[in-house]
């Protein structure tokens, strides 16, 4: 096909070739072609076959608004061809044909329409009901576009960006060109953005003269380049907006161009004020076979031409409803399209001038004339015109059928900004009814059609979006006004939809393959809204996201209830205002996690890393997962562990005593100095929410720690939880700023004696107190005596940059006794040696204090400290239906039952909260929770695992702890 | 084949001034239980009344998951229930609901999360229903997309295989139960908003609405996320029940490439792939209560990060919708379903989240049945709102949840 190759008005360069495969042909386009303009101009006019009736389908708008071009690029399925830049050595291929999409097999359901009506789905394929798997296999098969391979990896780079603006205008047409002019007067940054790959908008491709100098192109031409020489207006070209939220938040993502170092970027603005100068699309117009490859819109024509050098057809019909198409008509007939016919929708208020040029080239002019029906099968080859009312008709030969019902304004930022749209008689538009805070609107979404009042409204929203930002813009707004009150005002806007037809193959949504008939149909049925219809039918539920059908619908349902006065109610558009790639959104996909200031070492000395909530912990610490040596070690000798990760808080203060006794169940009062007390927190039903110790720096000054996970919820907890009180305290989170080494086994205190500088011998540090003092004269550490694992046992807690050497030199000094490293499962097991519980793990929703066994921490004589949970504690003390947890034995002792598993006898009575082989006991123990009727010493429970086949384990509920019951071996 | 085109749900009825039964809320749970009271218990002068239009909110909102492998035996037979009730209520309605039995996954990222599993494999299991933990190779060859890898921010080491679950067609299911129950006789009024609630001396008098007053000695609430406050505003009944925006979207469609419901707890995302090809994901809840239902900017991305970790492949595709929905939390994960007390004539049945889809049929059923007869059925006991006060929640999540600042 041949380029018009000297118009001034392309975006394309002809010198520079591109080229793509398609159908194992090379294809050659040139440099800004898109996908589907390069195979256009290589002859291809079928590029899709439909869903429901794999109707041939092709170029009808060049922005997007259907599927009608979407194909698989590179892999990639329902890539929108008709906006995708071309790129040498795309592969492309059609998608949803058997066959390809010029001759597809599938072809022959378009004939089965009238067993696909409205919904059929609901009311077909379920008798007998053995049908339906069968028959869902082949709906399946049959619906979804583009082919994807679950391996399937994408390629290229996708970044993230978060600007700040003070003013983002959408829409870099001339109106929002002039806005962000206006905007950046005051010196603001503005940023603006436009979907398309350069700025322009509806100047961008017409010739028709601006003012006495110039003509519309070369005027926008102008603009972008005053716009791109403001240092203060950042542009965003080849970005689509796709959502606005709360407080002016708007969504888009950029193209990336060849150039650039990414694909796509996503970004995300918080602007003070927003101007949406989104312009217009174009209504589609229904008739019959209104969708038939040859026939597109006004737009798609002209720009096809102006844009990207390619005369849309050779003779063609023009069924339009617009000024544009009557612009369209006189240019491409000057480029030399033969035009067989102009048929407007109007019985008057054409521009005079335009009327005009169409004489002057004898071009015959019909008034109050529509196409109603399109012929020929894979192309059009033929159009009828008929008169509105379908009195009269015409027929006429063609290869391209220009249709086009109107205008519609593009408004899905507003509605997302939660502006509230209402239909507008004058021009046939939903126009918002007030617009959101910060908010303003210009341009052709207003109803202007002028090119100055364009520009005036443009202007005046800039200057309104700098007042929002403190700017005084009162005088210069208020001649902006005046200026575009001078000019045309918005004009008046056709309201047809349909051509006289029954509309069995009349589409009023493209992708889903939804006819007029089916609007009837499913109102008929009762589906009496738009929002109903839309679900029902599917119309606008596609690739297209709503496209086309958008305006037709509730315009169509409110004229077939002309009766009941129902005013057009538009449906809802939902972000992403256009498909966005999953890749696009997730950007740089960052994990962020936590690591202990002792990561690095534990990974040397071979640790297996699991993530626990926010942080990654060494698990293990060799491929045995039982942790049989690790757990010896600490048994028989000395280990080391990693507690970093416990939550760690100063409070302090006149009140913070108070403070604790509100949140702790015990009674704070008693914690001396120079000792260690542990208790817990429970919330208002009594459950328990976390337990640690408690140590008393000084008078009203307390280190506390909490277990893992509820570190992060902690200061709000207790904030909560005293806010009525008007207490003084501070609360100080401490727990990324020290980490906590635990020393622990019969030779810990060996170990520890040759580097600290202190007596530790158990007169001087016993079990349950605290310390503070030096490691190497150096490290100053709070050294707690615990017994967590059941052996002689130190805490050691140091500022977190002293941690890395605290730990290298202990471990030296462990080296002659065989010190080694015990991880987070090692631990887990040596705890349930000692019955020692873990929130979470031996706890649920359903246990409190009481039945966890923890009720010796409760103190109940402080009721002046209105306790958290202390109500429900005292309520559910005598109540006997609720579940106890007790430790078991199993029969065989080399067969723990598997966690999680349930204790059943007719039913289920509870539940093995952890079980392990104990090395040290050579049994095998565990804790459950279990109804509190069985929970006697000595009761036999029936484990029910999963996969048991029936096969019940058979345990015995003993003593707890298993493990040293008198605690000997923590107070050596 | 088609015939004519009549009305689905009947012709517009006639808001009487009197009838047995008032139903407010026009959505799964409320027709289902109009649905059987009709049916079952032959009652069939019963109104539901409908603000918006019959299935506007979470029943038009959800994603349509259904499966049975809750975590307790409290739970788990209901929703069994009313798994087997989908194929038919289909005959029974004549009407396609489209059950797609596909099974789900959800997706295990630690020793310690497969072993919470088990739990609930266990309790399917003591149940008759079918319910496997998989190994990450067994995930993988089931369902070849899910990505195994140990460089993910959770990676993943097995799951959760539930066989008998799927997805249902949810507008289908709403459609399907109003014809039903208006072909016994219901009354479905939409675009009728409950506007005050009446009693005397303990008992159900009526219902005000925005067209006019209803005699009535039976009322139910089940307006979904709305329950709670009109319960608070009409009756001056407190629930322990926390209003969360929850968030879901849909991909561009595809041709069949993903097989089963894939969840992860872990990432707060599922995915599965309608009937018409788009990959269905979500959901999130913004973490503070709210009655709106706009969308975020935060969310969409989170979940097209979470997605790129455990099912790569669909970084090629596009999201084309997100929408919000309301639901409606309770501590403990579990509904309050409870009448008579302490108003004779009163029911209701809310708090179900963002799960109250999967049981909505079998729901309706045995609370029709309650309506009906007065007696809590067995089944509907353990939802009783004064659990509660007993401080005796339900388990079915482990974790303690904390929705807002009170619970």
């Amino acid at each position: 096909m041949n380029r018009l190759t000297k118009l001034p008005t392309l975006r394309i360069d002809p010198s520079e070739n591109r080229s793509l495969q398609y159908k194992g042909q090379t294809y050659q386009g040139v440099a800004g072609d898109t996908v589907a303009t390069a195979l256009y101009a290589n002859g291809v006019r079928v590029f899709a076959r439909s869903l429901k009736y794999h109707r041939p389908r092709g170029l009808y708008s060049l922005d997007g608004e259907c599927s009608n071009t979407c194909m698989q690029v590179d892999d990639i399925p329902n890539v929108r061809t008709e906006n995708t830049l071309l790129k040498n050595g795309m592969q492309v291929k059609d998608q949803n044909v058997k066959g390809s999409a010029e001759f597809d097999w599938m072809g022959f359901m378009d004939k089965l329409d009238c067993l696909m009506p409205a919904g059929f789905y609901y009311r077909t394929m379920h008798k007998p009901a053995s049908l339906w798997p069968i028959a869902m296999k082949q709906v399946r098969n049959a619906a979804g576009l583009g082919k994807i391979a679950p391996d399937f990896r994408m390629k290229g780079d996708y970044t993230e960006i978060y600007p700040r603006a003070a003013v983002c205008v959408i829409g870099g047409g001339a109106a929002g060109m002039t806005a962000a002019l206006a905007a950046a007067e005051s010196g603001l940054r503005v940023v603006l953005l436009d979907a398309r790959p350069w700025l322009g908008g509806c100047f961008d491709y017409r010739v028709s003269a601006y003012d006495q100098e110039k003509a519309l192109y070369q005027r926008a031409r102008e603009l972008a380049k005053a716009v791109e020489a403001t240092p203060n207006i950042r542009v965003f070209k080849h970005t689509a907006v796709v959502g606005v939220y709360n407080n002016n938040l708007i969504t888009a993502f950029q193209v990336g161009g060849e150039s650039d170092s990414f694909n796509e970027r996503y970004l995300e603005i918080r602007a003070t004020s927003v101007v949406v100068a989104t312009g217009c699309i174009e209504r589609p117009l229904l008739f019959e076979n209104n969708e038939r490859p040859g026939i597109m819109q006004v737009g798609c024509a002209h720009r096809l031409a102006r844009t990207y050098g390619l005369l849309p057809g050779n003779q063609a019909v023009f069924s339009i409803g617009h000024d544009l198409g009557l612009e369209a008509a006189a240019d491409l007939f000057d480029l030399g399209l033969q035009i067989a016919c102009v048929a407007d929708i109007r019985a008057d208020g054409q521009d005079p001038q335009l009327l005009l040029a169409l004489t002057k080239r004898n071009i015959p002019f019909l008034r109050g004339w529509v196409a109603c029906e399109a012929h020929g099968s894979r192309q059009v080859e033929k159009v009828t015109l008929s008169t509105i009312d379908g009195s009269a008709k015409r027929q006429f030969g063609c290869d391209l059928l220009v249709a086009s019902a109107g205008l519609t304004p593009i408004t899905g930022p507003l509605t997302l900004a939660q502006a509230k749209l209402k239909y507008d008689m004058h021009t046939g538009y939903f126009l918002p009814v007030d617009l959101p805070a910060k908010t303003h609107i210009a341009g052709r979404l207003t109803g202007l059609q002028h090119a100055l009042a364009i520009e005036a409204s443009g202007r005046l929203a800039g200057l309104n979006a700098a007042a929002d930002c403190g700017f005084d813009t009162a005088k210069s707004a208020a001649e902006a006004g005046q200026q575009l009150n001078a000019l045309p005002g918005p004009e008046r806007g056709t309201r047809l939809v349909s051509a006289p037809v029954k509309g069995r193959k009349s589409f009023i949504c493209f992708d889903e393959d939804t006819t007029l008939k089916n609007i009837k149909q499913a109102i008929e049925m009762g589906f009496d809204v738009p929002e109903l219809i839309k679900r029902f039918t599917s119309a606008g539920t596609g690739p297209g996201q709503g496209g086309i059908p958008g305006h037709n619908l509730p315009l169509l349902v409110s004229e077939y209830q002309a009766r009941t006065g129902a005013k057009p109610i538009p449906t809802t558009v939902r972000p992403p205002l256009v498909p966005t790639f999953i890749a696009t959104y997730a950007g740089a996909n960052h994990d962020m996690c936590k690591r202990t200031p002792l990561h690095d070492l534990q990974k040397k000395a071979g640790g297996v890393f699991r993530r626990m909530g926010v942080w990654r912990r060494a698990r293990y610490f060799s491929e045995d997962f039982s942790c049989r040596e690790e757990i010896l070690n600490v048994r028989n000798n000395v280990g080391l562990l990693d507690a970093s990760t416990l939550g760690k808080f100063r409070i302090h203060g006149p009140d913070a005593l108070k403070a604790l006794q509100r949140v702790y169940v015990s009674n704070m009062a008693k914690v001396a100095e120079g000792r260690v007390k542990y208790s817990a927190m429970c919330n208002d039903d009594g459950c328990v929410i976390d337990d640690g110790v408690v140590v008393k720096l000084a008078e009203n000054d307390y280190y506390f720690t909490t277990s893992t996970g509820r570190a992060g919820e902690t200061v709000e907890w207790i904030r909560f939880h005293t806010r009525y009180d008007g207490w003084d305290f501070h609360l100080v989170n401490l727990t990324d700023a020290m980490g906590v080494i635990n020393i622990s086994g019969p030779n810990a205190c060996k170990v520890l004696a040759k580097v600290a500088d202190t007596d530790l011998a158990n007169e001087a540090f016993p079990f349950s107190s605290y310390r503070e003092f030096t490691i190497r004269k150096k490290i100053p550490v709070r050294a707690m005596r615990l017994g967590f694992v059941g052996e002689l046992s130190y805490e050691l807690h140091a500022d977190a940059s002293y941690m890395p050497a605290l730990w290298q030199i202990i471990e030296e000094a462990g080296q002659e006794f065989g010190i080694r490293n015990f991880g987070v499962e090692a631990q887990n097991v040596l705890r349930l040696e000692k019955c020692h519980i873990i929130l979470g793990q031996e706890s649920e929703q359903r246990t409190n204090l009481l039945d966890l066994g923890l009720g010796f921490l409760w103190h109940r004589n402080k009721p002046d400290a209105k306790t958290v949970g202390a109500v429900a504690l005292r309520q559910t003390e005598k109540d006997p239906g609720r579940f106890r947890l007790v430790g078991f034995k199993m029969e065989d002792p080399q067969r723990p039952p598997r966690d999680g598993s349930i204790i059943v006898d007719q039913r289920i009575r509870g539940y093995v909260c952890t079980a392990r082989k104990s090395f040290t006991l050579n049994e095998s123990v565990g804790l459950a929770l279990v109804d509190a009727e069985l929970a006697a010493l000595g009761t036999r429970l029936e484990i029910f695992e999963d996969e048991c086949n029936g096969k019940r384990l058979d345990a015995r509920i003993v003593p707890m702890p298993f493990y040293d019951p008198q605690g000997e071996r923590m107070k050596m | 084949m088609f015939g004519r085109f009549k009305p689905l749900w009947g012709k517009k009825p006639q808001l009487k001034s009197s009838y047995d039964a008032v139903i407010i809320g026009g959505g799964l749970h409320g027709l289902a239980t109009a649905y059987f009271l009709a049916k079952e218990h032959g009652m069939n002068n019963i109104a539901i009344l409908e603000k918006r239009y019959i299935g506007f909110g979470g029943a038009g909102r959800n994603t349509a998951i259904v499966r049975a492998n809750q975590r307790t035996q409290e739970n788990v037979p209901l929703y069994k229930e009313a798994l087997d009730l989908w194929p038919i209520l289909t005959k029974e309605l004549d009407y396609n609901l489209m059950f797609n039995n596909c099974g789900n996954l959800n997706l295990m990222h630690s020793e310690a999360a497969m072993n919470t599993a088990r739990m609930n494999v266990c309790t399917a299991q003591f149940h008759g229903i079918k319910s496997h933990l998989l190994d990450a190779k067994q995930l993988k060859e089931l369902e070849p997309a899910i990505n195994i890898s140990p460089d993910i921010t959770y990676p993943i080491h097995g799951a959760m295989f539930h066989p008998p679950g799927g997805v249902v067609r949810h507008d289908a299911v709403v459609w399907g139960l109003a014809k039903g129950a208006a072909r016994y006789g219901v009354h479905i009024h939409q675009q009728t908003e409950a506007t005050a609630i009446h009693t005397k001396n303990g008992k159900i008098t009526g219902v005000d609405t925005n067209r006019g007053r209803i005699h009535t000695p039976r009322v139910l609430v089940s307006a979904g996320g709305y329950s709670a406050g009109m319960i608070n505003k009409m009756l001056g009944i407190r629930l322990p029940i926390s209003v969360l925006t929850i968030q879901a979207m849909v991909t561009q469609p595809l041709k069949p490439v993903l097989n089963h419901v894939v969840s992860s707890g872990m990432y707060h995302a599922y995915a599965n792939q309608t009937l018409k090809g788009e990959i269905a994901t979500g959901a999130h809840m913004d973490p503070w209560p709210n009655y709106t239902t706009l969308t975020t900017a935060h969310y969409i991305k989170h979940q097209a990060e979470a997605l790129s970790d455990f099912l790569p492949f669909l970084r090629g595709v596009k999201f084309m919708r997100t929408w919000a929905g309301l639901a409606d939390m309770t501590p403990d994960m579990a509904p309050i379903i409870d009448g008579n007390d302490p108003i004779d004539g009163f029911y209701m049945n809310c708090g179900w989240g963002y799960f109250g889809f999967k049981s909505c049929t079998a729901t309706g059923r045995y609370l029709a049945k309650f309506m009906a007869g007065g007696q809590c059925p067995d089944m509907l006991k353990p939802f009783t709102l004064r659990r509660y006060e007993k401080h005796r929640l339900m388990g079915e999540t482990a974790a303690l949840v904390s929705y807002s600042a009170d619970n």
